[in-house]
């Protein structure tokens, strides 16, 4: 009923931020599937990016959560942890005190985790029994928090510092430090560590520090069990502390395979480490075959994605199609030039890229991969030599499978989460967006959580219909002028969105918004199916 | 030479610009200058003095944020001032008619330019809307020491 309420005042007070009249209502389906309270049971660490509004203030302030709960597979939670860090001012091992949690037939529902005295709210999408994707919709009088993530089962039988060896990969994105010029100022941290018994020897990272490139640099580090925290030993939540590239974090282990870090100084980064597996690629020959990639970061004119795909070869990139936004303005790529990748160190797994928008802009990237099929991808465009960059941005590189792309393998349940900026009620804040939509001839059908935080009464939206459809014009993998793939998410009362949509396989999808219709946005996100 | 030819470049965008019109035949000529304009460098900076014609919290005009219009001696500019909430923490205000004094330089995005602004100054009043490698700054920026110290607990 409280969500009742609370959609019908939202509904009301958003009218002007998020309704276009004009634009039909979409009535969400009936929930259809077989997910039940049972489909979420066991422990999953979880990780939430976005920002919060804290009682009093006038403005919101970034924050990233990192932790575990425990579900029951009966509605209910019965314990957790989270360690959270707000713009650089962390609280470490909060426990979750208890909450409660809903699941539909189609995977969707809502977390209630509980602190005491106070509830955070996320809405979830099931993409299995083992994982799903999440948005903060907490509201009330003390907090209004939002935000996206997801939720991975933990492998409890690995909560040991012995369990994390091996090679990993990683991507630590976020906020700096810096405390002396007007900052915090973004930043992204990639690298690669190898670790036995809870020493990190050697590691290296790339980090794009407010523009400041530290390339390949090396590093020793520690992973240990977190002697300030008595009461949260790793054997309850896989809950450490590690030192990584000269900074602090706290770490949620999921399995032996992905660990999962916040830091808790030195500013505000969180993200994952991914064992590297044994195919990774010892030479640049290894490397073959088509990839989409997908980053966001901020360049000097506000925030930027960058969405595309190209096909490697002999150090030759070829067949290369880029969607860009850079603060609300929108170009499609498929003339680069100049693409190959220009180093790979089989060792740890680095590589960098660049390709040319004819002669004004030479686009470069640092890549490590954790297989053959995936690794993290940093951008380090900027003048040559100078160690400087004019963006900062990172994120995923993925091998493209399964093609071609059509209404015959793009089919069925998905899970749909973006997250970035929109302009409404004149100002510009965070927007999330988490749905579940069913594809039947590329067309989709669901059901959506939104949350712009752009509204002045601070709430999101619930169940709101979700209808539109997804356009392959190529098979995806090709790059002949006009081969983008597009993607119209129509929501209820609102002008449509419209995508460019990189399918790395039938069962996933990145996509970024192409242009500004309805509201000028700078939204990245990704469609994922549900088994 | 190249660097008095970017000299002249600048001089160029302040005087016909400050409109900030760089034609797209003088991106095409120069595109090392065109590159140029893609990257933010503190050296380049200059001060636009005028009078606030329009500010926008929002304008459909990227890039995205608060954007003023603002008479200067050689014509109007659109400056582009970031997050207008970094403004809104400072309790900084814009008016039409206001005098004003913004560091910044000129910018290019897309085939368009605009005025990225640093540092905006009204009488005594000067807040910081982008950090030195010209990163438009979040309100968080502005936070004290206090103010952060609070943050502790938010769950």
């Amino acid at each position: 009923m409280r969500r009742l309420l609370t959609a019908a005042v939202a509904a009301a007070s958003l009218w002007a931020a998020a309704c276009s009249p004009g634009h039909p209502a979409i009535t969400p389906p009936p929930p259809s599937g077989n997910y039940t309270l049972a489909s979420l049971s066991g422990q999953y660490a979880f990780i939430s990016n976005g920002e919060v509004f804290t009682n009093g203030s006038s403005f919101p302030v970034p924050l990233v959560r990192v932790g575990s709960f425990t579900a029951d597979g009966a509605g209910h939670i019965t314990g957790g942890v989270e360690d959270v860090n707000t713009a650089g001012s962390v609280t470490n091992a909060v426990p979750i005190t208890g909450g409660s949690y809903t699941v539909h037939p189609d995977g969707r529902g809502v977390l209630d985790l509980a602190f005491g005295q106070n509830t955070l709210e996320f809405g979830i999408v099931l993409t299995s029994t083992s994982d799903g994707l999440m948005i903060d919709e907490t509201s009330t009088s003390s907090q209004a928090s939002t935000g996206s993530g997801n939720f991975t089962k933990q492998d409890t039988a690995s909560f040991a510092i012995s369990t994390i060896a091996g090679s990993y990969v990683f991507d630590f994105a976020g906020l700096d430090g810096d405390t002396q010029s007007a900052c915090p100022c973004p930043e992204s941290l990639i690298g690669q560590f190898t670790v036995a018994n809870g020493v990190v020897n050697p590691g290296f990272f790339d980090d794009n520090d407010d523009g400041t490139l530290t390339s390949n640099a090396s590093f020793t580090g520690t992973l240990s069990t977190d002697p300030l925290s008595p009461q949260e030993p790793i054997t309850n939540s896989g809950r450490g502390i590690a030192l990584i590239a000269g900074q602090n974090f706290v770490f949620y282990i999921v399995d032996a395979s992905r660990v999962r870090f916040i830091s808790t100084n030195l500013g505000m980064l969180s993200g994952d480490a991914v064992r590297q597996n044994s195919n990774f690629p010892l030479d640049v020959s290894g490397i073959t075959g088509s990839f989409a990639f997908l980053v966001a970061g901020s360049s000097a004119n506000g925030g930027l994605t960058r969405v595309g795909r190209f096909t490697a070869g002999n150090s030759n990139l070829s067949n290369l199609l880029v969607d860009v936004n850079d603060a609300g303005n929108e170009v499609q790529f498929n003339n680069l030039s100049n693409a190959s990748i220009t180093s790979y160190d089989g060792n740890t797994g680095r590589g960098t890229l660049s390709f040319s928008n004819g002669a004004t802009t030479t686009f470069s990237f640092v890549f490590y991969l954790s297989s053959a099929n995936d690794g993290v991808i940093q951008e380090v465009s900027g003048p040559s030599g100078t160690n400087t960059a004019i963006v900062v941005a990172d994120g995923s590189i993925l091998s493209q499978s399964g093609s071609p792309f059509t209404s015959s393998n793009v089919t069925g349940p998905y899970a749909m989460n973006w997250s970035g900026l929109v302009t409404s009620n004149n100002f510009q804040d965070e927007e999330d967006l988490l749905a579940q939509v069913t594809l039947t001839n590329l067309n989709l059908s669901g059901t959506a959580d939104f949350f712009q935080f752009t509204s002045s009464t601070l709430t999101p939206l619930f169940d709101l219909g979700v209808g539109g459809s997804i356009t392959i014009a190529g098979d995806g993998t090709s790059s002949a002028s006009g081969q983008q793939n597009s993607m119209t998410v129509n929501l209820s009362n609102t002008a449509p969105i419209h995508m460019a949509v990189y399918m790395v396989n039938p069962q996933l999808a990145f996509f970024a918004n192409r242009d500004n219709n309805g509201a000028q946005r700078i939204v990245a996100g990704i469609l994922k199916a549900q088994q | 030479m190249k660097s008095k030819n970017r000299l002249l470049l600048l001089l160029f965008m302040l005087a016909g610009s400050l409109a900030l019109c760089l034609s797209l035949d003088a991106q095409q000529a120069m595109p090392s200058d065109a590159l140029l304009l893609r990257t933010y460098n503190a050296s380049r900076e200059i001060s636009l003095v005028g009078a606030v014609v329009k500010y926008e919290t929002s304008s459909a005009v990227p890039p995205m944020g608060a954007h003023a219009t603002i008479q200067t001696a050689s014509g109007q500019v659109d400056v582009h001032l970031g997050n207008a909430k970094v403004l809104e923490a400072d309790h900084f205000t814009l008016n039409a008619g206001d005098s004003v004094r913004i560091v910044g330089e000129p910018m290019a995005l897309g085939e368009g330019t605009y005025f990225a602004a640093r540092i905006v100054q009204k009488g005594t009043q000067a807040v910081a809307v982008r950090n030195a490698k010209g990163f438009p700054l979040s309100p968080a920026s502005t936070l004290t020491p206090a103010q952060k110290e609070a943050l502790r607990g938010v769950r």
